[in-house]
């Protein structure tokens, strides 16, 4: 094996206006760990796009034993040895393993015809290594979409060491992999270290940082904050560097009177594909906030609780039983759901702003529309929220993007929701808008509206809500209120760890 | 032994994502046979073959842009195209170099014309549809002031070899197997497996490494010289020319490559069962016309068997899906 020592030095990259690396550094050297931890937003993933190559740095320099490289595309990372295993998967759902494995670089005879057997064989030898720990036999030949999550991610694994890489970077990879599969993956992670290979993990879990791992480097608002030999620092210490001094400033008063308010939502062990056995209680007019690291399963639960995804489990309003079957079962028991993808899932972009605040609503004013009444209450909504427009008509496309966050909102405020399940609304809002959004919420409460809110941003969850579920792997690991309600509960809980 | 081996060529061809058009094929066949004494009779079948040997390979090059995610409303025009190209620059008493002159310019006309929509819709980033109707009317324009009224012959010994049958076998048969062939030699290469991979996750093969806007490029002009090919292919049968002559064969094309179970989505399917698709369009016209019934059912057997198509697997699965459960 070709050794590779990989050095990254003060990578900046700036995304807009929003600087999301401001000091990256990274050094990685042939036979070792090194794990990459941060909480959300602090630039791990951007570091590790930048040294595979999947985005390009505004600043800062790559070193490859000690020569400086600059990679344009992910090809030319590879070629020098440089292979990621991404968490988006990289696979074609339509082809088989064998041909996803070998897809950009097959093995070629006279001709250009594929050495297909050859292909398969080493496939074969590739699926060995995790012989044993998938449900179903992995078979070369079998299309991609028939695999369970778990089994894409070893394939896609096994996809990046068929590259034979110098520097293998493992992206949150094993988040879908059961503890069997980990395990294999971590001897097998020894083996390579033993050939030579540099590997840079990037994890959520503290657990098998600490059991893998040689040297951690931690992130913290996009800058590298520490790097050391993973002995030398205890989790405590870890989640510390991991979080700001600091103390987070509340934006709302505390409502401690709300713990004894009416229930209006009870959930008892929902489950769906990503979620296990999630229980909670929604007070009238209580914001509870969703923490955790991305992706643990805090967007399904708002989906699954607005009837989008299919579950089980039992979900209760104002104490009576009821299904959620489509989104349309639970506009009716008045829920509204804020979507994070908002120009995907919340709005018509080319369409005006009246047309996407009163889109939900529209039934509610006869046939033919009485389209006075629905323009005076979508201005009233408008004026409400402060939307910054010329007129009603002004399509979607021309606001920036708080102000189309607010029509979002706005769309369901018309229905006066007793429920809002929120998705990271203020996610690329600028911060005069954010404070009138969180002003916009407490009137709410005030009304007697009940929050769910799920944010990346930990001080906007922090700040805003009366208690915090913290979700690791589809599970609310902990509920934080009161006086727990603080930074490094909510970092350690999200880290999975009890501490 | 025999038993174990058919039911695992059973099982080979159950997994064909043709199954479905092959099952519809038959199936037209009987209904044909039933209806027309004389079908299995080399004669009509040899007409059969003659007349849809074009549209054979203007869908064969439809189904690879297809494949590549893409789609191409102009395969029509540039049939017209070369059809005219080929018919002005020969006339009946052509020599065999002036024969081939023409040739090679009507396969480069559409080869551009294919490499014109692959540079917009790869490199400038166009939509497929919009650009390929928009180079269509363009195609179209060119065949007209070529030949503005249509006429014009070509030699005889040019159409000859569409009529004959070397080693016995008719010359449309060995251009079918010509055209299986060289599908099978690019399913076999690196082009095959990255036009798969471009049109099932164009994102997903970039970040793979392969290079998605050639591959689509190539597609396109692989779908232009194929329309070339059976611009020259028609030309040879009926021996005239027309600028309008391509016009009815586009929607056909993309009819026949989803009557042969590629999906329009992309990255699945493939040319084998779009030749199947192709003759299920032909023997729902031959059916139309021995029913002796109005011309307009056409329309509606055509579309009730695309829609038989696209629900199939579904039903099959439900079917699969209640034996399990």
């Amino acid at each position: 094996m070709n050794e590779v020592s990989l050095s990254a030095q003060h990578l900046v990259k700036h995304y807009g206006g929003v600087v999301a690396l401001a000091d990256g550094n990274l050094e990685v050297n042939p036979g070792e760990v090194m794990t990459l931890v941060g909480a959300n937003g602090s630039g791990k993933s951007t570091l590790g796009k930048i040294v595979t190559g999947v985005v390009a740095p505004d600043g800062g320099r790559l070193l490859l034993n000690d020569r400086e490289v600059i990679f344009r595309t992910p090809h030319a990372a590879r070629e020098l040895g440089i292979v990621a295993v991404y968490q988006e998967l990289s696979l074609v759902p339509r082809m088989t393993i064998a041909e996803n494995i070998w897809l950009g670089h097959e093995w070629e005879r006279a001709g250009g015809i594929l050495r297909h057997a050859e292909m398969r064989q080493r496939t074969q030898e590739l699926l060995a290594l995790f012989e044993g720990t998938t449900h179903n036999h992995l078979d070369p030949d079998m299309p991609i979409s028939a695999l369970s999550p778990g089994e894409k991610q070893i394939v896609e694994i096994l996809k990046a060491l068929s590259w034979q890489p110098s520097v293998l970077f493992l992206d949150e990879a094993t988040a879908s992999l059961d503890s069997r599969q980990v395990n294999r993956l971590f001897d097998l992670i020894q083996d390579w270290k033993r050939q030579g290979m540099a590997i840079v993990f990037i994890s959520h879990r503290l657990d098998e940082i600490y059991r893998i791992a040689d040297r951690v480097t931690v992130l913290r608002n996009g800058r590298t904050v520490a790097a050391a030999p993973i002995n030398e620092l205890s989790k405590q210490e870890l989640i510390n560097l991991m979080i700001e001094g600091g103390v987070a400033t509340r934006t709302n008063g505390k409502h401690l009177e709300v713990s004894t308010a009416e229930e209006i939502l009870r959930v008892e062990s929902l489950s769906t594909t990503t979620l296990r056995a999630i229980n909670l209680v929604l007070r009238r007019g209580e914001l509870v906030g969703l923490g955790g690291l991305q992706g643990q399963g805090q967007a399904e639960l708002l989906l699954a609780l607005f009837g989008a995804i299919p579950y089980s489990g039992q979900i209760y309003l104002y104490g009576r039983p009821v299904v959620l079957r489509r989104p349309q079962d639970a506009m009716r028991h008045q829920i509204a759901y804020v979507p994070g993808e908002r120009n995907t899932a919340g709005l018509l972009p080319i369409q005006s702003i009246l047309d996407n605040l009163l889109l939900p609503s529209w039934k509610h004013y006869g046939f033919p529309l009485r389209i006075r009444q629905a323009q005076a209450d979508a201005m009233a909504i408008a004026s409400g929220l402060k939307l910054v427009m010329a007129n009603l008509d002004q399509p979607i496309n021309t606001l920036s993007g708080g102000n189309a966050q607010k029509v979002v909102l706005g769309k369901w405020l018309l229905r006066r929701p007793q429920i809002l399940l929120l998705d990271d609304p203020t996610k690329g809002v600028d911060v005069g808008t954010k404070s009138e959004f969180y002003k916009i919420l407490s009137d709410l409460r005030a009304e007697g509206t009940s929050i769910l809110f799920y944010s990346t941003d930990d001080e906007e969850l922090l700040g805003l809500c009366d208690r915090v579920l913290v979700l690791h792997d589809g599970k609310i690991t902990a509920e934080l209120s009161g006086e727990r309600l603080v930074h490094s509960e909510l970092v350690a809980a999200a880290m999975g760890s009890s501490t | 032994m025999k038993a174990a081996l058919n039911s695992g060529l059973l099982r080979r061809l159950g997994r064909q994502y043709f199954l479905f058009s092959l099952l519809l094929l038959i199936i037209g066949v009987v209904v044909n046979a039933s209806l027309q004494a004389n079908f299995f009779k080399p004669i009509a079948l040899v007409g059969l073959l003659r007349t849809y040997l074009p549209l054979v390979l203007l869908a064969a090059g439809q189904t690879i842009v297809i494949i590549g995610g893409g789609i191409d409303l102009s395969v029509g025009s540039i049939v017209s195209m070369v059809n005219v190209i080929l018919v002005t620059r020969m006339g009946a008493e052509a020599t065999q170099s002036q024969v081939l002159t023409a040739v090679a310019l009507g396969l480069l006309a559409g080869t551009l014309a294919g490499a014109l929509n692959g540079a917009c819709i790869a490199f400038l980033r166009f939509q497929p549809l919009v650009t390929t109707f928009a180079t269509s009317s363009i195609f179209a324009g060119i065949a007209v002031w070529v030949l503005p009224r249509p006429g014009g012959s070509v030699p005889e010994f040019f159409m000859q070899p569409y009529r004959s049958a070397p080693l016995g076998i008719t010359f449309p048969l060995w251009v079918i197997l010509g055209v299986a062939l060289v599908w099978w030699y690019l399913r076999s290469t690196r082009f095959g497996r990255y036009l798969y991979a471009t049109g099932g996750d164009a994102y997903a093969a970039y970040m793979s490494a392969v290079p998605v806007e050639w591959i689509r490029f190539f597609s396109y002009v692989a779908s232009g010289l194929m329309a070339a090919l059976s611009g020259l292919l028609l030309t040879m049968s009926i021996g005239t020319g027309s600028a309008l002559i391509g016009l009815d064969m586009t929607m056909p094309s993309i009819v026949s490559v989803v009557l042969g179970g590629t999906a329009l989505s992309g990255g699945g399917g493939g040319v084998i069962g779009t030749i199947l698709g192709v003759f299920i369009l032909a023997i729902i016209r031959n059916i139309i016309s021995f029913a002796n019934v109005p011309s307009w059912w056409q329309t509606l057997v055509n579309g009730l068997a695309v829609m038989l198509i696209l629900a199939g697997p579904g039903i099959w699965a439900l079917i699969r899906g209640r034996r399990e459960a």
